[in-house]
């Protein structure tokens, strides 16, 4: 019998009962489609033939999807499911020249990693794949941070210094008490801030949240800071993450 | 594997072949090392670990289809530590 933490199993419920409502850019159905393109990632021959190669610029083909999305999407959920750690500034171009927007992107972004999360804590535990998030209708509001400004990321993001009066406040008051530097890390979903709450909010329950995460003076968890961190810098190892 | 290492963490070597055989999928090696680790940690420690293993493989997506980069002060800090593990070598694979 495993026994999740409650905050955290609540908090992966919520998560991925999410993935299925009307997104900030895409629709729930499109958010649905999202995630079993994901899942579909790990099953295709060219992403494994890419993986496998010391370049995936030397291999060519077409992904095998189970969605109508559009190419570019296809590709953009398949890479970052399969080789995170090899993406650079040029594919990110190469997707936004073949019609992918940069919101509409970091928004599928948020929801591939929340299927690579909840998936791998499952396996990592024992338990089954949940089944994918049933739809809600709904019309995206399709609507940019106003200070959101260019330069940090390969896309806008919203510095806390740089919200405007009608953003929300990502970092600390929306839409309750938060308590989130604004590093790097933190702004990388932030053009689309629904999509970064929905991580955020998530994962912090998985790891730390920020105080506690600087608060040495006890543990927070069953395992220690040390042994967290062990195991956070070991997963960043196996995925090339220079972050 | 007696889960004890150079590196100043308890449990490290259980931890780290915990970690590697949830991101290569691997069944059968999963559920020894899922076992083995709670044996030494504990049902709750072991699933604090999943969840931390799970949260950075989609963290670390977020991080690298973003390319935000490391903070100054940061990676001051860091240089010289990046250099001997050969981290910095991640940034030539990138396409």
């Amino acid at each position: 019998m495993i026994e999740v933490r409650r905050d955290m199993a609540e908090a992966l419920a919520e998560a991925w009962s999410q993935i299925g409502r009307c997104g900030t850019w895409w629709t729930g159905a499109e958010r649905v489609e999202i995630a079993a393109e994901t899942r579909r990632a790990a099953t295709c021959a060219l992403c494994s033939a890419r993986r496998a190669a010391l370049s995936p610029a030397t291999v060519s083909g077409v992904h095998d999807p189970c969605s109508s999305f559009p190419l570019a999407s296809v590709e953009a959920i398949h890479r970052i499911r399969t080789d995170s750690g090899r993406l650079g500034a040029g594919w990110y171009e190469r997707l936004l020249a073949d019609g992918l927007s940069d919101a509409y992107y970091v928004e599928l972004l948020s929801i591939v990693a929340i299927v690579v999360a909840v998936d791998t804590f499952r396996a990592a535990v024992g338990l089954p794949p949940l089944p994918l998030s049933a739809s809600a209708a709904g019309e995206p509001a399709r609507r940019r941070p106003v200070g959101a400004k260019p330069g940090l990321a390969w896309m806008p993001t919203l510095a806390p210094e740089d919200r405007a009066a009608e953003d929300p406040d990502l970092y600390r008051e929306n839409p309750g008490p938060r308590e989130r530097g604004g590093g790097n890390v933190h702004r990388a979903l932030s053009l689309v801030p629904r999509s970064m709450i929905h991580w955020w909010d998530m994962f912090e329950t998985m790891y730390l949240p920020a105080p506690a995460m600087r608060d040495f003076s006890r543990e927070y968890r069953a395992i220690s800071h040390a042994q967290i961190e062990f195991l956070a810098a070991r997963v960043a190892a196996l995925n090339q993450c220079v972050y | 594997m007696d889960g004890t290492s150079d590196v100043g963490v308890d449990c490290a070597a259980l931890l780290s072949e915990f970690a590697d055989s949830v991101l290569a999928c691997h069944g059968a090696a999963l559920d020894t090392s899922r076992k083995q680790l709670a044996a030494a940690i504990g049902a709750a420690g072991m699933i604090d670990a999943a969840a931390v293993i799970a949260g950075f493989n989609g963290i670390c997506r977020i991080a690298d289809a973003t390319g935000i980069p490391l903070e100054p002060p940061k990676a001051e800090l860091t240089a010289g530590l990046r250099a001997d593990l050969g981290i910095d070598r991640f940034l030539e694979a990138k396409s």
